[in-house]
């Protein structure tokens, strides 16, 4: 009696264990590993639910298996560190930076298709490996309740101002948006300056997240003044049924500044692609002009083809003044900029 | 070290190295203490503790030689600032677990409020919620959007503060002290409360001179799982805005370099072992003898007019840990599924969830097998120096084997990196040490007189072990495995950094939407997490 005892509860729990494992072997074979067309390894650096849908719509399109490994930024590192063994087909980014680094690094592999010429030279690879799709400005959100448009800093200069501690809020340095604004900014300003506008920030700055994100919810809902974000973010919190009071600054606009930081938003190609013939698929795919307007709808970006209408309330690329600066141009400064940044401090949150 | 010692301890060191040289099988006898193990389970558990031990040991070299210009940098500007982020966290958060633990353990076994079996399971329950599913809860609350703020206009604290971060952490480990003290004093030998009390001390002074010192050792046992789960947690501290060593180590290996996130590693890795050696340290030098004696069950201290009092602190206690999270993630979970959260997708990252963790749950309950059976049938020195080799993992936050994977796999072993194998390696690596600490326990309740039956019988030993030892420390294989498969679904940092494309996990989606701010669609499967938690309950709460 005692043996029986001891027996069933141990067999049902083995049973009980291998009937979990084989419902999850099962459950993942259903999803067709490889499926008829084989498959595509997207690393997506882009907030996913920009993207999935789109992913999805593609799976089903082509019947191309699509495996996504949604990260942030260190998607970069990860893929410089598996040169050697690569996995990744295609690198979706938000930051041209980021691409044009890798670029460089030789991590990407040139794209001739015709496609490409849909979007402007300026925002391209000079051989293609990787294309912009949307822009985004850098602009600072304002909570309406707590501070007026007229008493908010009008340039980037002015956060190292003390008067501005604890105010504001910004992302890690280590995010990619960050890093290239930073890249962007050593252009204009230098190392130096560059550098200690960034230990001020780092010493004003109420609170740094890990997205932007964060950012635009915690404006909205009082928890700090303002923030600076990519200027969708201002649009996104708009839409929001709560915490919508909310404006943007682009900054530096007076006549003799430089301009707001504009970046774009696109799809890479990597160097030795397992599944070089479906990535080469998937950017075609990408560049037509549903998938266009679905990738910049999403998050109200400005598309980059010109034939393609912005989503309601995003900004027309040229109704502001942008920084004159080529993005192709900051790939090199981009170890530089993150260098900067670890200097300051801000790389790591408070 | 006197001289005098130095000087014995080389001319012990070159003595048996002399030994092991002149007759390496007498060697063999002697460190075996006369009792060496066979060749295959020696073998076995050889290589278990050594591949459990490399990735650790990779992360120490690569950070040691990272650089004296690296260390310079890190020392000078990241170290001092997260050393006392951690430390501070840490010390904090243990003495809080500490107190409330201690408090609820004696009101539970000691006092005479009602329902106290009640209340021991209550308290208890709270870890079954991982910290970052507890964290998600406080943020959905009590965050600067949270239903609160909605409700009230405006939040009674900052979560995303210090104190925010080391209330939160102390409900979701407190249950460690209060596990551990309440069964210590359920084994209480009530003779020395008896004996101070007819020398004329007062309650309080019984307590404070007698039963606080005999808890001692209970105390710093769960004070040591609470600091060392502290300096490991990522998740939790992470989505409340908190740096930490575990954390700085998990974003400088994203962003930056690893050689820095090595660096910060060796440090992580140094803080640990003087955690380890201070409780050693402490314990060590007080001895400590309960004869087992008399059982009498002890007359419940009658609380009088401070039981209410008791009720409502345990009330506090288990609606802040248990109540407050269970139904903000069942209202949200509500939500979410209205919104479609429970699609055809969230059945693919439970699939892969139990995959892993399953897998893992069967390599950690065989390969537990040899190191326990060498430590039980054959303890000698070396059976526990491969016991400690193998324990070093469980030690260590989960971002430490997830870097040492990396380092390894993407150099040496190409073709098996950005593989599922990696991700069920580092889980038993980290979590190995629970199926052993399962399988022990059973092995030591099966007396070894059995094995010489069956030997004496006729048996061969491989015969003994499969026919005897087995069946009978099943329900230790079982616990293990329970323990192992339930710490593998929940663990986050070390699944982030190794899952392939397209193998998410339901932790890692939780990671996902709750840093884009989806509570709603985290919070599906933080409940079933939480659930599939309370499976091995029983022997959770049993291993204390």
């Amino acid at each position: 009696m005692n043996k029986s005892r001891l027996r069933k509860p141990f067999y049902l729990t083995v049973a009980a264990l291998v009937l979990a494992v084989l419902t999850g072997a099962l459950l993942s074979g259903c999803a067709p590993d490889g499926g008829n067309n084989g498959e595509l390894v997207v690393y997506n650096a882009r907030s996913e639910t920009f993207v999935k849908p789109l992913l999805d719509q593609f799976e089903e399109e082509t019947g191309i298996r699509v495996r996504v490994l949604s990260g942030k930024e260190e998607l970069v590192n990860q893929i410089e560190e598996e040169r050697n063994n690569v996995r990744a087909d295609v690198f979706i980014s938000n930051d041209a930076g980021a691409m044009e680094y890798l670029r460089r690094q030789d991590l990407l592999a040139p794209n001739d298709s015709p496609a490409l010429e849909k979007i402007d030279e300026r925002f391209r690879a000079s051989d293609g490996s990787w294309v912009g799709l949307s822009a985004r400005a850098r602009v600072l959100i304002y909570n309406k309740d707590l501070i007026s448009e007229a008493e908010m800093p009008k340039t980037l200069q002015e956060l190292a101002d003390p008067k501005w501690e604890e105010k504001f809020m910004i992302t890690r340095g280590g995010n990619s948006s960050m890093v290239t604004h930073v890249a962007a900014l050593r252009e204009a300003w230098g190392d130096e300056e560059t550098g200690s506008w960034l230990s001020a920030l780092h010493q004003n700055a109420g609170a740094i997240t890990g997205g932007h994100t964060d950012i635009r919810r915690a404006v909205g809902a009082g928890e700090y003044p303002f923030g600076l974000v990519n200027n969708y973010y201002y649009h996104l919190q708009l839409e929001e049924d709560r915490d919508n009071k909310v404006g943007a600054i682009y900054p530096d606009q007076g006549e003799s500044e430089m301009g707001a930081f504009v970046n774009v938003a696109g799809v890479a190609l990597i160097d030795g692609a397992p599944n070089e013939e479906n990535a080469g698929a998937f950017i075609d795919w990408m560049l037509e002009d549903e998938q266009q307007f679905e990738f910049s709808y999403h998050s109200k970006e400005t598309p980059l083809n010109p034939e393609i209408r912005a989503p309601e309330g995003a900004k027309e690329i040229d109704q502001y003044r942008a920084m004159d600066i080529n993005l192709t141009d900051l790939g090199p400064h981009w170890p530089d900029a993150k260098e900067l940044i670890q200097e300051s401090g801000l790389d790591l949150g408070i | 070290m006197p001289e005098k010692e130095i000087a014995c301890a080389e001319n012990r060191i070159a003595f048996y190295w002399q030994a092991a040289l002149e007759n390496p099988s007498r060697f063999r006898l002697y460190i075996w203490r006369g009792n060496p193990p066979g060749f295959i389970p020696e073998a076995l558990a050889l290589v278990t503790a050594l591949v459990m031990f490399i990735p650790i040991l990779y992360v120490l070299v690569r950070g040691i030689q990272g650089g004296w210009d690296r260390w310079l940098t890190l020392l000078d500007t990241r170290i001092p600032h997260l050393l006392w982020n951690t430390l501070s966290l840490t010390v904090v958060v243990s003495l809080a677990a500490l107190l409330i633990g201690v408090a609820a353990a004696w009101l539970v076994t000691r006092t005479d409020l009602p329902a106290r079996k009640i209340w021991a399971w209550l308290l208890a329950l709270p870890l079954v919620v991982p910290p970052y599913v507890g964290a998600i809860s406080y943020i959905i609350v009590f965050g600067p959007q949270g239903l609160v703020r909605n409700l009230a206009g405006e939040t009674p604290f900052d979560i995303y503060s210090f104190g925010g971060v080391a209330a939160v952490l102390t409900l979701f480990t407190y249950p460690y002290v209060f596990l551990i003290t309440s069964a210590a004093l359920k084994r209480f030998n009530l003779n020395y409360e008896e004996a101070g009390r007819m020398a004329g001390l007062n309650h309080l002074q019984v307590f404070r001179k007698i039963t606080l010192p005999l808890l001692r050792p209970a105390m710093g046992a769960g004070v040591l799982l609470v600091s060392l789960y502290t300096l490991s947690d990522f998740g939790l501290v992470s989505m409340l805005r908190y740096t930490t060593f575990t954390t700085a180590i998990y974003f400088q290996m994203g962003s930056f370099d690893r050689l820095s996130a090595a660096v910060l590693s060796v440090v992580l890795i140094l803080i640990t072992l003087v955690i380890l050696w201070l409780e050693y340290r402490t314990r060590g030098r007080q001895k400590f003898v309960q004869d087992a004696g008399t059982f009498r069950k002890p007359l419940p201290f009658s609380l009088g007019r401070w039981r209410l009092a008791g009720l409502l602190g345990l009330g506090t206690v288990v609606a802040a840990a248990l109540a407050l999270p269970l139904s903000v993630l069942a209202y949200w979970s509500y939500y979410g599924i209205a919104r479609g959260a429970l699609d055809g997708r969230f059945l693919e990252y439970t699939s892969h969830s139990l995959l892993t963790a399953g897998a893992a749950a069967f390599f950690c309950a065989v390969l537990a097998l040899p190191l326990v059976y060498l430590k039980s049938r054959h303890p000698s020195p070396v059976s526990s120096f491969y016991e400690k080799l193998a324990m070093a993992g469980y030690a260590l936050p989960g971002v430490i084997i997830a870097l040492g994977m990396v380092f390894i796999f993407n150099s040496y072993i190409p073709a098996l990196y950005g593989t599922a194998v990696v991700l069920v390696m580092a889980y038993t690596i980290r979590f190995l040490p629970q199926a052993m600490q399962a399988e022990g326990a059973s092995l030591n309740q099966v007396s070894p007189r059995l094995d010489e039956a069956g030997r004496s019988l006729g048996y061969p030993p491989w015969q003994v072990i499969s026919r005897i030892i087995l069946p009978l420390i099943r329900p230790g294989i079982l616990a293990g495995m329970a323990l192992v498969f339930v710490s593998a679904v929940k663990e986050l940092p070390a699944t982030l950094l190794l899952r392939p494309p397209g193998m998410d996990t339901l932790a890692v989606r939780i990671w996902i939407e709750a840093s884009e701010g989806f509570y709603d669609m985290a919070a599906p499967a933080s409940l079933l997490i939480i659930i599939v938690s309370a499976i091995p309950l029983k022997w959770l709460i049993n291993r204390f």
